[in-house]
């Protein structure tokens, strides 16, 4: 029973998986933000990075609605920022993290870049409620929760 | 800051110097620098000849400091300088300008076009004339210390992700440090991995930095709108902060308007030498290259090219540093027709994203770009600025061409040695 | 007034009226200019502003590649043209003794055939130049009152010499006095108009290569 609870450990796990079922994982880390985001193109992402079995097309045409939804919901250069809008933008760029093909991803891996812009997303709304110094433990504790479970489930 | 004509004029005399005078005396009329111009180009619209955006000036220089200007205003025989005009060229001086600089490259009598359009820009601002979205940020920038409003806590969350993320400590308030770097809001908000690549980089070229908790904020909305004491206040809080931790080196990241204002404008703005030095992002890796302190290993696959942000080539100097870089992490790069210091503007600088009103002229102009990449047919297009990037994103999704944009500082940190 | 009389006027007080206007003039331009002054850059230097300035003042001579493409008429025409008033004004025998007598040097000239040659592709590029001003986009809209007369006024010698060489129309003195006073109005004319970039030009320049020297940019 292994029980990820940091994330040194969380990304080494992480790194160790096939692209597949990082890319499934992903989604799932994307699952988790998707309300945050007003897009609904994300939500088709999101369903087809968690099909184990996806088509290297369905991933492609994934991409490319992920990409633009990064696009029109990122902050202006000098316009105000809305950090709850900026949630948007990094849910979107969690799924572009989701459905990039392996040899593109960034350091790291396609998982654990979608966790990260996931719990940017999340702090994202933190920071728009205006509470101090935001932290975001909480979505932290799910991913490794998820990602215990799940190693656990599969051996 | 209340606007009046009055107060207008008054700003476009203030701007007029002898270099201003030599140039509006030399101009011939030859319509050579619309040519240079891809908010004319793009749109075939005379109006949009970058001489002809320096009217309002133009008029103040005559009627103020020529002979004839002078003897034809006391014979009311002048062209006047009224809201009518600034009205009218608004659109041709804030959207239709990102002060790229290729006019004053091109003319043929030596006209610093983009300087006599940053000073006009005084006397708009000055009389009410300029865009809502940038007085907008100017006014965020010296009321919370950021254009897009971000505030130290946003920092912090992003550095907390940074340094989960990398494992590395993200120094904030260091005494003594050599580097302070400053940050762009933009890359606050879109682009927190290229705090990440700072940081990964310094710790494995054993340099010390830090950011200023006081003064973080890199952008400069003064020197976009065209308001010197804005501008000078921005730059202020920048210099006060790096004397305070006594650092030696300011660090401008990949914001072009940033390293102008700062590195070429800064110690003009606030009328003093800087007792320490101002260097681009790309100028301290390159140093580093130098030195040994930078080590690469692996090479990008496919095909690489740089897109060279305005204010950072042209205008800022640095040419030949992202091309040295470059050559660490790529083997198959290709300059685009018009590179170096002759490349043309994504079209989003000096306020024109910030100004919403323009969105539409800035899409048809990325055209230009467009016919740039369509030439070399890159896989990839290396940039150091994050409005550029942004913005040339945007008009690749709006073309429908699938063409990734990298920053060169994390496509370097990626690259790291270990 | 008889014609003599009035090549005679033209030759002496006319000259010389026109000459002191053209002297005070430029200086005039060039006071005013100066005495503005610029602000000392505080920024720290990568280049020189001095080589920058003194290099551009040359190097701006010639377009670059693109620049000449997206131009080429407008370049072609306006050099030509410079070109052809260097030969017909500095390389014509009567123009050198003439400055031979006021300032007691010459030089060598070219044979009048040449020169004469050149006074019709002047001429030529001129009307080409002025087509072109009315055709293109850019220029129609940019161009005003001052730019037609210094047009004209740049024109009105070239005709009026080269009619007087081949002595068409009118008697000679009547001819010579006719280009002697175009040249006069040009003359007086000048320091008041863009045709001052004949000299500011070379400040501008200076400028501009100043500003990118600093920066460490050749422009």
């Amino acid at each position: 029973m292994s029980q990820i609870s940091n994330d040194v450990e969380f990304k080494q796990a992480l790194e160790g998986l096939s692209p597949i079922k990082q890319r499934t994982l992903a989604a799932a880390f994307v699952a988790h933000v998707l309300p945050l985001s007003h897009d609904e193109r994300l939500n088709r992402v999101v369903s087809i990075a968690a099909v184990e079995h996806a088509m290297e097309d369905e991933l492609l045409n994934a991409l490319r609605s992920a990409r633009a939804a990064t696009f029109d919901s990122h902050a202006r250069c000098g316009s105000e920022g809305h950090w709850n809008e900026q949630a948007g933008y990094f849910v979107a760029r969690a799924a572009v993290a989701a459905v990039t093909p392996p040899a593109q991803s960034r350091s790291g891996g396609a998982a654990w870049q979608a966790a990260m812009s996931s719990r940017m997303a999340r702090t994202s709304m933190l920071i728009d409620d205006g509470e101090g110094e935001p932290t975001a433990p909480a979505e932290n504790e799910w991913q490794y929760q998820t990602l215990s479970d799940y190693l656990n489930a599969n051996g | 800051m209340s606007a009046s004509l009055d107060k207008g004029i008054s700003a476009l005399k203030q701007q007029v110097d002898a270099s201003v005078a030599a140039f509006f005396s030399s101009c011939v009329h030859c319509g050579i620098c619309a040519e240079a111009c891809l908010f004319y180009t793009e749109t075939g619209e005379p109006e949009r000849t970058p001489i002809n955006k320096t009217e309002p000036l133009r008029r103040i220089w005559k009627s103020e400091y020529t002979l004839v200007g002078r003897l034809g205003k006391m014979l009311g025989l002048t062209k006047k300088v009224d809201h009518k005009l600034l009205e009218e060229w608004e659109t041709l001086v804030y959207d239709s300008c990102t002060m790229c600089g290729r006019c004053s490259m091109v003319c043929p009598v030596g006209n610093d076009i983009t300087l006599m359009i940053r000073k006009t820009r005084e006397g708009m601002a000055a009389a009410g004339h300029a865009p809502a979205g940038m007085i907008g940020a100017s006014k965020r920038s010296v009321e919370i210390g950021s254009p897009m409003g971000v505030r130290l806590p946003a920092l912090r969350a992003q550095i907390k992700h940074v340094e989960a993320d990398t494992g590395l400590k993200v120094p904030l308030d260091v005494v003594g440090a050599e580097y302070m770097l400053l940050l762009s809001s933009m890359e606050i908000m879109n682009f927190p991995e290229f705090i990440e690549a700072i940081a990964k980089i310094f710790e494995k070229a054993g340099a010390s930095w830090t950011i200023a908790t006081e003064a973080f904020e890199a952008t400069n909305s003064g020197i976009q709108i065209g308001v010197s004491d804005i501008a000078a206040e921005l730059v202020q809080r920048i210099v006060d902060a790096a004397e305070k931790l006594k650092v030696t080196t300011v660090i401008s990241p990949e914001c072009g308007h940033a390293y102008t204002a700062i590195r070429w404008d800064g110690p003009n703005l606030v009328g003093k030498k800087f007792s320490f030095k101002v260097r681009h992002i790309l100028e301290v890796l390159d140093e580093m290259r130098q030195q040994g302190r930078l080590k690469t290993s692996g090479m990008e696959s496919g095909k690489l090219t740089y897109h060279d942000p305005c204010q950072i080539s042209r205008r800022g100097g640095v040419i030949d540093e992202p091309r040295r870089l470059i050559d660490m992490i790529s083997d198959n790069f290709v300059e685009m027709p018009d590179h170096g210091k002759m490349n043309w503007c994504c079209g989003a600088g000096g306020g024109v994203s910030a100004n919403e009103r323009a969105d539409e002229l800035r899409l048809k102009v990325f055209q230009r770009k467009k016919d740039q990449f369509d030439a070399i047919r890159p896989d990839a297009i290396v940039s150091a600025c994050s409005n550029c990037r942004i913005h040339l994103e945007d008009g690749l999704e709006e073309y429908n061409m699938d063409i990734p944009l990298l920053s060169l500082t994390e496509t370097i940190a990626e690259h790291l040695a270990d | 007034m008889t014609e003599i009389e009035l090549l005679s006027w033209a030759r002496g007080p006319g000259l010389q009226i026109a000459t002191v206007i053209f002297v005070a003039g430029i200086v005039i331009r060039f006071f005013e200019i100066l005495m503005l002054g610029r602000k000392a850059n505080l920024a720290e230097a990568r280049g020189s502003e001095m080589s920058g300035g003194l290099k551009t003042m040359f190097t701006r001579t010639v377009p670059d590649r693109a620049t000449y493409k997206r131009s080429a008429f407008t370049i072609t025409a306006g050099y030509l043209f410079h070109f052809g008033l260097f030969i017909t004004f500095f390389m014509f025998a009567p123009h050198i003794l003439l400055v031979k007598d006021i300032f007691g040097f010459g030089w060598p000239s070219l044979p009048t055939p040449i020169v004469d040659a050149f006074a019709v592709i002047t001429i030529i590029s001129l009307l080409a130049v002025l087509a072109n001003r009315l055709n293109n986009k850019v220029m129609r809209y940019l161009t005003n009152f001052e730019d037609l007369l210094t047009w004209f006024l740049t024109l009105a010698p070239l005709v009026t010499g080269y009619i007087a060489f081949h002595r068409i129309g009118f008697t000679a003195p009547t001819l010579l006095a006719m280009h002697i006073l175009s040249v006069e109005l040009l003359m007086i004319v000048f320091p008041f108009t863009k045709l001052m970039h004949a000299f500011t030009l070379f400040l501008a320049r200076w400028y501009n290569g100043a500003i990118s020297g600093y920066k460490g940019v050749a422009s």
